[in-house]
């Protein structure tokens, strides 16, 4: 009994010293941790909307449950992005940032993150892949041309580009109700 | 003794290539040099932190226990690198992400705990740690760089290779790690024998 006592002793006394030494290395950590994600947040919206000098990720709109957020240059809307999570992708889902320029065409597409295959799929991030999707409006056809739309697909994936021009589109669709309200 | 230790960690007891622990990380985390080096940083760090930690409670804590206790203790170490790399090193924090958590159950940090650090000193204790976790990264940069030379014909993400080469994707895909890990061993049996061969 009394080496019960004592293993239960010990393992109390490492588990609490752990979870102090947890607790105080969350709490210098944690500042940090919430600024490097609001910048990598940040700076998606300055790589993919029009100009604009405020901070999006705190204007924004509820448009059918989805935040549109919003791009303004001194007060004067510049253009919207969208945040949706596509399901269909290869390797599981993909969370691509759309922005439009205030009219609605597209000006620029972020993946924020993904799970494709490197080196086949993992394309979908490659700036010259992204920008394909420029201009375009909610009428457009925004598809692979495997499925008779403009968007090439590279070879030895169709599924990573596919998904991502259906994410695309529904962030358009979004947006469009957005601007019409 | 204690040269002994850093020529076992490094090299005759290499992680990899004589224990063949932790080949779980290995195949996983080694499509590129960058990650192949901050995964072997991030175990080396852990390593080197619970095998001091242990080597110093060790006598304190009952034998039917030991178990638990070092795991609680190695998932601390893991957890505050965890939140150390998020907070300083984002960007590859969000390319290793799932595989550092794993780090807890990488059976080389345990292997080290139970084989080591519970019957020897704290200073031998975390040049061990540190000897293994180092050879540990070795083996994952080479494997990593190999991997990324010829998969995607980069080094460190900067083009290594005439434009008009055209990378072998399957270096970088999982069959490719097997692959190319076997390549290793074999390369390691055959020095080690010809080592043999002329004593």
């Amino acid at each position: 009994m009394n080496s019960f006592f004592k293993s239960v002793f010990t393992i109390t006394v490492i588990t609490v010293l752990a979870g102090m030494m947890l607790a105080l290395s969350y709490s210098f950590t944690k500042d940090k941790i919430a600024y490097q994600e609001r910048q990598e947040i940040l700076s998606a919206f300055k790589s993919i909307l029009p100009y604009h000098n405020n901070e999006p990720d705190k204007d924004y709109k509820m448009v059918n449950n989805q935040k549109v957020f919003i791009a303004k240059d001194n007060g004067t809307i510049t253009g919207y992005a969208v945040n949706v999570i596509n399901t269909q992708g290869y390797g599981g889902a993909i969370s691509i940032l759309t922005g439009t320029d205030s009219s609605g065409a597209v000006s620029g597409v972020a993946v924020i993150y993904h799970s494709e295959t490197p080196g086949l799929g993992d394309k979908i991030t490659n700036k010259s892949f992204l920008d394909l999707f420029k201009g375009f409006t909610v009428n457009d056809k925004i598809a692979v041309k495997k499925d008779g739309g403009t968007i090439d697909q590279f070879s030895g994936a169709t599924i990573s580009p596919r998904a991502l021009a259906a994410g695309v589109k529904d962030s358009l669709t979004v947006i469009d109700s957005a601007i019409g309200k | 003794m204690i040269k002994n230790i850093i020529k076992n960690g490094l090299y005759s007891n290499n992680a990899i290539f004589k224990q063949m622990l932790g080949l779980c990380p290995t195949l996983a985390v080694t499509t590129s040099a960058v990650n192949a080096l901050g995964m072997g940083l991030a175990t080396t760090a852990v390593l080197t932190g619970s095998n001091l930690v242990i080597s110093l409670t060790a006598k304190y804590i009952p034998k039917n226990i030991r178990i638990p206790a070092y795991i609680v203790i190695i998932a601390c170490f893991v957890t505050i690198i965890d939140q150390m790399m998020k907070a300083n090193f984002y960007s590859l924090h969000k390319v290793l992400g799932i595989f550092i958590p794993l780090i807890v159950v990488n059976c080389i940090v345990l292997g080290r705990a139970e084989a080591f650090a519970s019957k020897n000193n704290p200073l031998y204790s975390l040049i061990d740690g540190l000897s293994i976790g180092i050879g540990f990264t070795i083996s994952l940069f080479i494997l990593g760089s190999i991997r990324e030379f010829i998969g995607a014909g980069t080094f460190f993400g900067m083009p290594f290779m005439l434009s008009s080469y055209n990378p072998l994707l399957i270096a970088v895909m999982p069959p490719g790690a097997f692959l190319f890990l076997g390549f290793l061993f074999a390369g390691k049996q055959f020095i080690d024998s010809r080592i043999k061969g002329e004593k």
